[in-house]
């Protein structure tokens, strides 16, 4: 089992400055899963209740002379600490920056090594970044879990798979920051959170307890899949009656997640991208977010890299 | 509900605000503990919420009509309604977002008795709310406050300076001795317990913390620590940011009265231009009254 690759440095940016920090904060361990030609990071894939995180990418969207091999069709998997892991490569870039003479001169290089620590008896494995200077190397040895045995990078795997289905419907958040803020004070008043994602691109978010009933709804969002022309009758309504409505003529749908959940997934905009969508996945089996990310300088969206999570959902609701 | 809600007679208000923040501050600055009854009263002068601990300490918010961008009030009498202050305040707080200034709208009662809160400033991005009132206690919460003579024992304190004062005597704790003394013009803040602590306002010395000053006799009286806690404990910070004043007044039997102004006005980030010229809008000031009894001497 080898492993062995020199972070770009696009790739540096991308993970210190964007999505380690993101990831940091939907969780402390997460799965590192390397293939021949993708690194994914998952939280939550393997034990259930949490939400489910999945940031991918194409080996060239952070690796350049990428070496991977096993005997599990050239696939490992261990599990890391984040926040250790965005410190190993905040210090190496800082290294790199102070005693570097140009960007090629200083490579990253970023491998899988079994060392045996002080003090004990069993070699451990770690994920060991190296950083060569004008005239010195720094080694950093982040700690890993032992490599996922074969059935474990299965499941894995076919965890992985599972959480690909796309929701039929999904609507795009303008202003994320302005429904983060809405749902930071929100959590104040109550834990469940009622969500309901209409065709006609309407976000209803509500939470309701015996004293009160806070929502907010968010109209006339861009639809993303199947799509529906919102009823006139319907204009004048509550936001209340025109989920009702809209989920009774099945053109929306309605699950309840966390709160707290839902606030964690919006953490995901530290790894800064260009859009979010919303939506419900078939059957109302989790609340999906995806986020989308352009080709710097264009409106394309760029395919090396994919972000989303999975809310799960905490009672099945009108679907 | 909608086919209620437009056979249903006006309701008793309905009124918009433009500075949520402003409200959540002066609602929140008699916010002493985490689980408050508060009781709002309505009238065509404005809206006074009112809460109360053990019989000793009560605190009261004036919400003039002046602050609301439009006030519709069409009850008899005055109704009065009781409401979790956390709850509400917490829930307007939802409100308010940094940087923006939102209007809303709020209406008593509702459909099923509720008070009912929207945003009214963007068509396609709408926050609404629906808070279960009680029925009130119909008991007087009334602290009767009167002169304790014909001239009026009173003093006025940069509130930033009372604040720190009451902070610090948290130390001795238990019991605080309010002194006035005419002569010369001195206030004095007492604390026995744990050990001795003791602050003086010398009208004359500490002419930038003590505004105004009028007393004729001595005159001491004793309140619970934490009674007098609550009074500045969560003042908000646009009150020492505009350097105002609090005002003290010792009535009959001891009752100590005191009263904070608090901004209303739209948030600052949102007019930095009208800041920085030094604009005020003097009519913009929700009155925030403490009374709080003086513990009897045995």
């Amino acid at each position: 089992m080898k492993f062995k690759a020199f972070l770009t440095e696009h790739g540096v940016n991308l993970l210190e400055r964007r999505f380690l920090p993101a990831l940091d904060k939907m969780g402390k361990i997460c799965h590192l899963f390397l293939t021949r030609d993708h690194a994914i990071f998952l939280h939550n894939l393997l034990n259930g209740d949490g939400v489910q995180c999945i940031a991918q990418f194409r080996k060239e969207a952070l690796f350049d002379d990428y070496r991977i091999s096993s005997q599990n069709e050239d696939r490992i998997a261990f599990a890391i600490d984040v926040s250790l892991l965005l410190r190993a490569v905040r210090s190496s870039v800082s290294i790199c920056t102070e005693f570097g003479n140009g960007p090629s001169a200083n490579r990253l290089q970023i491998k899988l090594v079994k060392k045996l620590p002080l003090n004990c008896t069993q070699p451990m494995p770690f994920l060991t970044f190296e950083t060569k200077g004008y005239k010195s190397a720094v080694i950093q040895d982040v700690p890993i879990s032992k490599p996922l045995s074969r059935a474990q990078v299965l499941e894995l795997q076919t965890a992985l798979e599972l959480a690909q289905d796309i929701p039929r419907t999904l609507v795009q958040v303008p202003d994320s920051n302005q429904l983060q803020n809405f749902v930071e004070r929100m959590k104040q008043v109550g834990d469940l959170l009622n969500v309901s994602i209409s065709k006609y691109g309407d976000l209803h978010v509500q939470i309701s307890t015996t004293l009160i009933t806070l929502g907010a709804e968010f109209r006339k969002l861009l639809v993303i899949g199947e799509q529906a022309e919102a009823s006139s009758d319907d204009r004048n309504q509550s936001a209340q009656t025109r989920s009702e409505r809209a989920i009774s003529r099945g053109d929306a749908q309605r699950v309840q997640v966390s709160v707290k959940h839902f606030s964690r997934s919006l953490h995901c905009h530290l790894a800064k991208p260009d859009c979010t969508f919303y939506g419900i996945a078939p059957h109302g089996s989790c609340l999906t977010v995806i986020f989308q990310f352009f080709i710097p300088g264009t409106h394309q969206t760029d395919k090396s890299i994919s972000l989303h999570c999975r809310l799960p959902v905490l009672d099945p609701g009108s679907s | 509900m909608s086919s209620s809600a437009v056979e249903a007679e006006a309701p008793d208000l309905v009124c918009q605000l433009d500075s949520v923040q402003g409200m959540v501050d002066a609602l929140s600055a008699v916010r002493w503990k985490r689980h408050q009854d508060a009781v709002v009263e309505l009238s065509e002068h404005g809206v006074v919420l009112i809460v109360e601990d053990t019989g000793c300490l009560q605190a009261k918010v004036y919400l003039q009509r002046e602050l609301f961008v439009r006030y519709e009030y069409h009850a008899e009498g005055r109704p009065r309604f009781g409401v979790s202050l956390g709850l509400f305040v917490d829930c307007l707080n939802s409100f308010s977002a940094p940087g923006r200034s939102s209007m809303i709208e709020i209406q008593y009662p509702g459909p099923d008795m509720q008070l009912l809160i929207k945003s009214v400033d963007s068509l396609d991005a709408c926050i609404y709310a629906e808070i279960r009132t009680r029925i009130p206690d119909t008991i007087s919460w009334d602290y009767n406050f009167e002169p304790a003579g014909s001239t009026p024992l009173t003093f006025t304190v940069k509130s930033a300076a009372l604040k720190e004062a009451i902070d610090d005597l948290e130390w001795p704790g238990s019991s605080i001795q309010i002194n006035l003394q005419p002569d010369p013009p001195c206030i004095t803040f007492k604390g026995e317990g744990h050990g001795d602590l003791q602050i003086d306002f010398t009208y004359y010395v500490n002419t930038d913390l003590v505004i105004a000053f009028h007393c004729d006799c001595q005159v001491s009286y004793r309140y619970k620590y934490k009674f007098l806690r609550a009074t500045t404990s969560n003042l908000p910070s646009s009150v020492i940011k505009d350097n105002r004043g609090s005002k003290l007044t010792i009535g009959r039997g001891g009752m100590l009265k005191v009263q904070h102004l608090v901004s209303v006005a739209r948030s600052a980030t949102s007019h930095p231009h009208i800041d920085s010229a030094g604009h005020q809008q003097p009519s913009r000031i929700a009155y925030i009254e403490f009374f709080v009894k003086s513990e009897v001497d045995e």
